[in-house]
């Protein structure tokens, strides 16, 4: 195996001192990898049963081609099964869509990273987590495919913090960001279908934005206010002082609502659409608390004396919102950016599950559990 | 540098200004945008948040070198 591969093959001593080389060279994101061996790569590429060849986008800040078999590396060096590889390549996709921004999402100061959304039958298929602690550590599909599509974006796309990712702190969520969402629990109609994929199929959304910030709500149950407590609470998440978006959203913003807020949120807003609708209502911040901030934001406040208000969310269409999580009271809202020519829209493609060539016979046994 | 590549394919006279920081980063973009040689002036790092005072001082350092560097993009 491997004359097929293009890769120039290096040869180590050990699988020890290639790890070495690997760490020395800047191709890790600090942890071990898995040496990508010829036989290894080869094996994700007849999982995703691609000529590996095929260029997927072109990775930014360096704008070099993601080749099928470029991401097969770094999908093997991330420690992905080969089941997972389709869902990868719609990931790299999916962020080297043109609006997706991901040239400057890379290099900008801020902490942006992408969240890979997974809906459809891959989420079984694969193992993938969308419940309790789903962003979480001990799920390996969400761990590597989250970690691959960051090694396809550091050794294809070219990001090295400090030296072209000028992120001034960075975020956890640099190293992987992948969840599913929970369907089977979330009133609303599947994240995907929502953005004009049919129910049957599977997609990946990427969303980019910075890490997770917790939300607290817990209303009493028999109160009829409670979905609008909640809805009130998370918007106040998103229209905080720190945030970007709090000065005059431009950026997408990401909830993801546990089942049980869900639930309750869709006894007042039935519908995913009802639910932006009034996040954009009600994410706003008055200009005269604004003005006592805004110069700490480098923004200045026209007016700051007036009534008006300023939205963190600049159009209902401008929050994405997933079902995920354990049930309990605790939800998350992921601020945005806002910079970007197209203010880094979300971007969904579909992930091609029937394309893989059949494996060797271990493949059954090699899947992880689901 | 990505924003002077982008004016200099449009035709405009451009000059990229960035700080010390972003030098290499600068570098890397040029390259990537497969415009090596777009004109640029390195000013001190950080500008932002310095004062009114300083500002003017590194504008009015800045503006002959911009004139400069843009008088040489066009020799």
């Amino acid at each position: 195996m491997g004359a097929a591969l293009k890769s120039p093959l290096r040869q180590s001593a050990s699988e020890e001192q290639a790890l070495e080389e690997f760490h020395a060279r800047g191709w890790t994101d600090g942890l071990p990898v898995v040496i990508p061996t010829p036989e290894r790569v080869e094996r994700m590429l007849l999982a995703g049963g691609l000529d590996a060849d095929l260029v997927l986008g072109e990775v930014g800040p360096s704008y070099a081609a993601a080749s099928i078999e470029k991401v097969a590396v770094n999908a093997v060096m991330a420690g992905c099964l080969p089941d997972y590889f389709p869902v990868v390549i719609a990931a790299v996709r999916a962020v080297c869509e043109e609006t997706f921004d991901l040239g400057v999402v890379q290099s900008t100061t801020h902490a942006l990273a992408p969240v890979i959304i997974v809906n459809g039958p891959a989420r079984a298929a694969c193992g993938i987590a969308s419940g309790w602690g789903a962003l979480g550590p001990g799920h390996r599909a969400n761990a590597s495919i989250g970690r691959a599509l960051r090694l396809v974006m550091t050794n294809i796309g070219g990001a090295q913090p400090g030296v072209t990712d000028m992120a001034v702190l960075g975020q956890p969520g640099k190293f992987t960001c992948c969840l599913g969402e929970a369907e089977e629990l979330s009133p609303y109609a599947p994240l995907h279908v929502s953005r004009g994929l049919a129910a049957e199929q599977s997609a990946v959304t990427v969303v980019g934005v910075e890490s997770p910030h917790s939300v607290i709500a817990s209303p009493d149950g028999d109160d009829p206010e409670g979905p609008e407590r909640i809805v009130r609470v998370i918007a106040g998440a998103i229209a905080n002082a720190g945030s970007n978006s709090t000065y005059g959203g431009r950026g997408t913003t990401l909830v993801a609502l546990n089942p049980n807020h869900a639930r309750m949120v869709a006894r007042r807003y039935a519908t995913r659409e009802a639910l932006q609708q009034r996040l954009h209502e009600l994410a706003v911040t008055p200009k005269s608390l604004l003005a006592q901030w805004a110069g700490a934001s480098g923004r200045q406040v026209k007016n700051p004396a007036s009534d008006e208000v300023v939205h963190a969310i600049a159009a209902p269409e401008k929050v994405v919102i997933v079902v995920a999580g354990g049930e309990g009271i605790y939800s998350a809202v992921f601020n945005t950016w806002g910079g970007g020519q197209h203010h880094v829209l979300p971007a969904t493609r579909e992930i091609a599950l029937n394309e893989f060539c059949e494996l060797p016979a271990d493949r059954q046994a090699a899947k992880t559990k689901g | 540098m990505r924003d002077g590549v982008f004016a200099a394919r449009k035709g405009l006279p451009a000059v990229a200004v960035l700080t010390e920081e972003f030098r290499v980063q600068g570098e890397f973009i040029a390259k990537a945008v497969g415009m090596p040689g777009v004109p640029r002036v390195i000013i001190e790092h950080p500008c932002a948040g310095t004062g009114s005072a300083n500002l003017e001082r590194v504008a009015r350092e800045l503006a002959p070198r911009l004139i400069a560097a843009l008088q040489e993009g066009h020799s």
